[in-house]
């Protein structure tokens, strides 16, 4: 019985987020329109606008989010990597770290889309014949910003995360050691529980830096938000009016995310408050 | 809300403010000595950057002739494409020349010269690719963002029409096979093939352009002395030598 009361709770949470999802895309587009043809633009053109910046907008949020979960996972194992005895954990992970931290998104975008197709051509004759498609479709600009993106905010989640784990007493490791615990135990029961708490706000502060960062996949051809507005600028002339826009539904976006993870750092106080 | 809507007027008051012409009249120009021309340096054979960084051209070229039949020294200045007019008009240079076509919707934020030349659009592509407005239904389609190949590529109903931030970023795409024609200028499409020895093919012109020099709207002397300036090298053999250079040819408008 318990299983099906969570079953339906997850049924229910994925229709709302969907219903959520299309009815507020559908308020920003009314929105849109109302905004352009206050400002003057060609009324027959304005539908086809507020639709581009719509498109543009909703590309955006779904790579942030993909791009996110995935950073999420690449940094907690680069984070706990960091902190392994073993050179062979450690190392690697040290020099993504590095390499990353140390190199512009834009660098790692622009890298991602024109230079891996050169370096992974070799490999990937030995693909094909297992009915893997051709690079150029699997490193499209959606893809190719998702690697670079999630792989440099997982960098930056992996120092958040390093410091947090770091954060908790080493009396705690040493209590847990005693009472036999193996170290992987350990992690799981003791310390993550705890580091938690504390990697929350940053981690949530990087995924609203990658909301705005995903706007260099721009350059690389992605349709997201800002490379719909550089459409619409260059047939209208009016930057004025469409950069206002686009930085008003990127503050409206930033807004969105920040209630979902103020919600969340508040439900992590609620419950993991034993310190 | 009130406190919102109060902000946005505000900010779209601000932003008309900058609407207002800053550009430098001919008789400014003129007490300088110097003209400020803008142009892109990403459009071979008409506008790039050589192996030593400099600014070179037919575009180049031409400018520095009509600078120099003014009497004026030319300050070279190269810019982003897609906001180039815009930046005409806010008086980053005194007039560009970068291969714009002259067409409605530009001429409705800028004032254009006269056409110094005609040319038109191709469809540029791997052997075996599409080279007819028909065997585009359906095909990913490149062109470059602001251009009149981007809105020329839209009536051909493609599957898709990716949009760059500069020409070679095009070609670069075509040449691993992500789109399956480059829409450009017959003579840019030409220059790419010869100077990186590129094994695509080219089709026959598809419509005729005309390319002008651009001034910020209303910059009425400027223009005027442009326009006599670009008749008097048409007819003294200056425009001639430099067409022949680049091309082998006279491009000019017949």
């Amino acid at each position: 019985m318990k299983l099906l009361k969570l079953l339906a709770w997850a049924v229910a949470l994925t229709v709302a987020v969907v219903v959520g999802y299309v009815v507020f895309f559908a308020g920003i587009e009314a929105a849109l329109r109302w905004y352009f043809l206050a400002v003057n633009f060609t009324a027959s053109k304005v539908p086809n606008f507020a639709q581009s910046l719509r498109l543009g907008a909703e590309i955006t949020i779904k790579i942030t989010v993909i791009s996110s979960v995935t950073g999420l996972f690449l940094g907690l194992f680069a984070g706990i990597a960091r902190l392994s005895r073993n050179p062979l954990f450690r190392w690697p992970a040290q020099f993504y770290v590095w390499v990353i931290r140390g190199t512009p998104l834009l660098v790692q975008i622009l890298f991602a889309y024109n230079a891996l197709p050169f370096l992974l051509e070799p490999a990937w004759k030995y693909l094909q014949p297992l009915g893997v498609p051709p690079i150029q479709d699997v490193l499209t600009p959606y893809w190719a910003s998702f690697i670079a993106l999630s792989v440099n905010v997982g960098a930056y989640n992996a120092e958040v995360i390093r410091a947090g784990i770091q954060a908790i007493a080493k009396g705690q490791w040493e209590a847990a050691m005693s009472l036999g615990m193996r170290p992987v135990q350990v992690m799981r029961y003791i310390i993550v529980p705890q580091a938690i708490k504390i990697v929350v706000p940053p981690l949530v502060n990087n995924v609203i830096a990658l909301l705005k960062d995903s706007s260099l996949a721009s350059v690389i051809t992605l349709l997201e938000l800002v490379h719909q507005a550089q459409r619409i600028i260059s047939i209208t002339f009016r930057p004025v009016e469409v950069y206002v826009a686009v930085a008003a539904i990127y503050l409206i976006l930033t807004t969105v995310l920040t209630f979902f993870t103020d919600w969340l750092e508040r439900e992590m106080a609620r419950r993991g408050a034993a310190t | 809300m009130k406190r919102i809507l109060w902000l946005a007027t505000l900010v779209l008051a601000l932003g008309s403010l900058g609407m207002a012409q800053k550009f430098r009249t001919f008789p400014e120009i003129k007490q300088s000595g110097k003209i400020l021309i803008g142009t892109e340096g990403a459009f071979p054979p008409f506008n790039f950057f050589d192996d030593q960084n400099q600014l070179k051209g037919f575009d180049i070229d031409i400018g520095n002739a009509i600078a120099k039949q003014l009497g004026l020294e030319p300050e070279w200045k190269a810019h982003a494409w897609d906001t180039m007019l815009i930046a005409l008009n806010q008086g980053r240079f005194d007039f560009v020349i970068a291969s714009h076509t002259i067409t409605a919707e530009r001429a409705k934020a800028v004032d254009f010269s006269k056409p110094y030349y005609c040319t038109g659009n191709v469809i540029v592509s791997k052997p075996g690719g599409p080279q007819t407005p028909e065997e585009l239904k359906g095909k990913v389609i490149g062109a470059q963002l602001g251009t009149t190949f981007e809105e020329f590529a839209k009536q051909f109903d493609p599957k898709e029409l990716k949009t760059y931030q500069t020409n070679p970023d095009a070609v670069q795409d075509l040449m691993l096979g992500r789109i399956d024609a480059w829409i450009t200028d017959q003579f840019t499409a030409i220059e790419a093939i010869r100077s990186r020895d590129l094994n695509l093919q080219v089709s026959g012109l598809l419509n005729k352009e005309e390319i002008g020099m651009a001034v910020a709207k209303g910059n009425s002397l400027l223009l005027a002395a442009l326009n006599q300036a670009l008749d008097e090298i048409q007819a003294n053999g200056v425009y001639e030598q430099i067409s022949m250079k680049w091309f082998g040819k006279d491009i000019r408008c017949k």
